[in-house]
């Protein structure tokens, strides 16, 4: 009788183990695009993944990751949320049935964008015809505000990038946009496919003058950086993450390595807001004539 | 005679008003009693430095709206930037970033500049003031409904679609002159 007693106090210890599982947060990993660097990007979006982490109850990793791994490794089923350009989110819906979550704000037009083609103020270059036979300089080739945007443009004045310029090129390594910016302020290209944020920013900090550059011409505007989650995500967490997402404020923290701090100051971004999927039709006719992916064919 | 810069010519505007405060103070009528001298310097003074800062706030954005009309808005808005450098946070700017950005067909923008602009000053309604908005406002108001009301009443869960809509009937009732 005794020994059974014994037994029956003893049974609640064989079910501890499966509390403590129970009490474990699902870990997930972000996947983030590199925008300048690895360290810059990890040090912008890590107050994010600790913020959704505080608010959600799910543990989230910060992963830095290059433009061109996303499709591969979402595939792979690595990453439940990504933050990513517009042009990556339109091309992760089209390869694994990405959904959307939210845009970012930031710049002069709230969660859209837009690319422009700049000539150094001057410089006898006044309107997009007179760039045939120029040196021009573009962003990152998968960049809608770099590349993309600006490529239409010229397909849309009747101008073939491919035949018509004396050359182009991208800059090397990092802070491209920046990079393009400063080729055309001192002379070593003739044009240069400029986002408007970078403009907008570098005019702001007071690296550069509104009267410095003439704006040949300038695209429809389209979203910016958007956050996807991935197609299998639990519904109830992605309401969760939704939420938190379009909840957070410029008083919002989260604590990274032992520091508290302002989620959306750290990461550049004004807010999140709630677009629909027609909102980057846009950019999707944008790429469509300009021939890149996910509509690009041979 | 030599051009004035931008900043020459604001200084020039301050000292003119400087200069005629102190003239009206100087030949203001006397002996008509304390009390009601006092009220005329006051309401004198007050439309003076009135006049002064729509004069200086015309300056200072003449090239804003110099570049606008000139179908430049976005070397405009980036005027505007460059100007916030001085004076950040000015409502005026809001209202100029709010009509450019709708003639860039970003509407949802301009409702939440303008909405911005009014809580911070409310002049911009003022039929009779120096930089009446009223009309401008009231057209907005009824492209935002036109263009926003259809697209939240289809997606009633959407948040952004439901902060613009506030948005607009947030104008709507400044136009009809309701309070905050």
């Amino acid at each position: 009788m005794t020994r059974r007693f014994l037994l029956l106090l003893l049974l609640p210890l064989f079910f501890l183990p499966g509390c403590d599982r129970l009490g474990e947060r699902p870990k997930l990993k972000i996947g983030y695009m590199n925008c300048n660097n690895e360290r810059e990007t990890y040090q912008r979006f890590a107050p994010i993944s600790s913020y959704l982490s505080e608010k959600t109850g799910a543990e989230f990793e910060t992963v830095v990751a290059d433009t061109h791994e996303f499709e591969e490794r979402m595939k792979a089923g690595e990453f439940a949320l990504v933050h990513t350009n517009s042009l990556l989110y339109i091309i992760l819906k089209e390869a694994v049935g990405l959904k959307l979550l939210a845009a970012e704000k930031r710049g002069a037009f709230g969660t859209h964008t837009a690319g422009a083609l700049i000539a150094r103020k001057g410089s006898g270059i006044e309107k997009i015809e007179d760039i045939k036979g120029k040196r021009l300089i573009f962003g990152p080739m998968m960049a809608p505000s770099g590349y993309l945007a600006q490529y239409d443009l010229m397909l849309a004045a009747g101008i073939d990038p491919e035949r018509d310029l004396a050359y182009y090129a991208i800059p090397p390594g990092a802070f491209k946009h920046e990079k393009l910016v400063y080729a055309v302020y001192f002379g070593d290209f003739d044009v240069a496919a400029a986002p408007v944020l970078d403009l907008e920013e570098m005019t702001r900090e007071g690296k550069i003058e509104a009267d410095d550059f003439t704006i040949l011409a300038q695209s429809a505007t389209y979203p910016y950086c958007t956050f996807g989650a991935a197609a299998d995500l639990d519904p109830a967490l992605f309401a969760k993450i939704k939420a938190a997402l379009l909840d957070l404020g410029p008083e919002d923290t989260a604590e990274v390595d032992g520091e508290r701090l302002k989620v959306l100051k750290t990461s550049w971004a004004e807010g999140f807001e709630d677009l629909l999927d027609s909102d980057y039709d846009g950019l999707r006719e944008m790429a469509r004539r300009a021939n890149m992916p996910p509509y690009q064919s041979y | 005679m030599a051009k004035l810069s931008c900043a020459g010519r604001l200084w020039l505007l301050l000292f003119l008003a400087t200069a005629g405060l102190v003239a009206l103070f100087a030949f203001s009528p006397q002996g008509e009693g304390p009390a009601r001298s006092s009220a005329l310097d006051k309401g004198l003074e007050r439309e003076l430095a009135r006049q002064a800062r729509a004069a200086f706030v015309r300056e200072l954005y003449a090239p804003v709206v110099e570049l606008r009309d000139s179908g430049q808005p976005q070397a405009a808005l980036l005027k505007l930037e460059e100007l916030a450098r001085a004076y950040p946070g000015d409502p005026f700017a809001l209202v100029l970033r709010a009509e450019i950005l709708r003639e860039m067909g970003r509407v949802d923008q301009a409702i939440h500049h303008y909405a911005r602009a009014l809580r911070l000053n409310g002049e911009y309604l003022d039929e009779q003031g120096p930089f009446t908005r009223r009309t401008e406002i009231r057209q907005l108001v009824e492209e935002g409904l036109a263009t926003f009301l259809p697209r939240f009443q289809a997606h009633p869960d959407n948040r952004s679609l439901a902060a613009t809509v506030k948005e607009v009937y947030y104008l709507q009732s400044r136009l009809a002159g309701g309070c905050e």
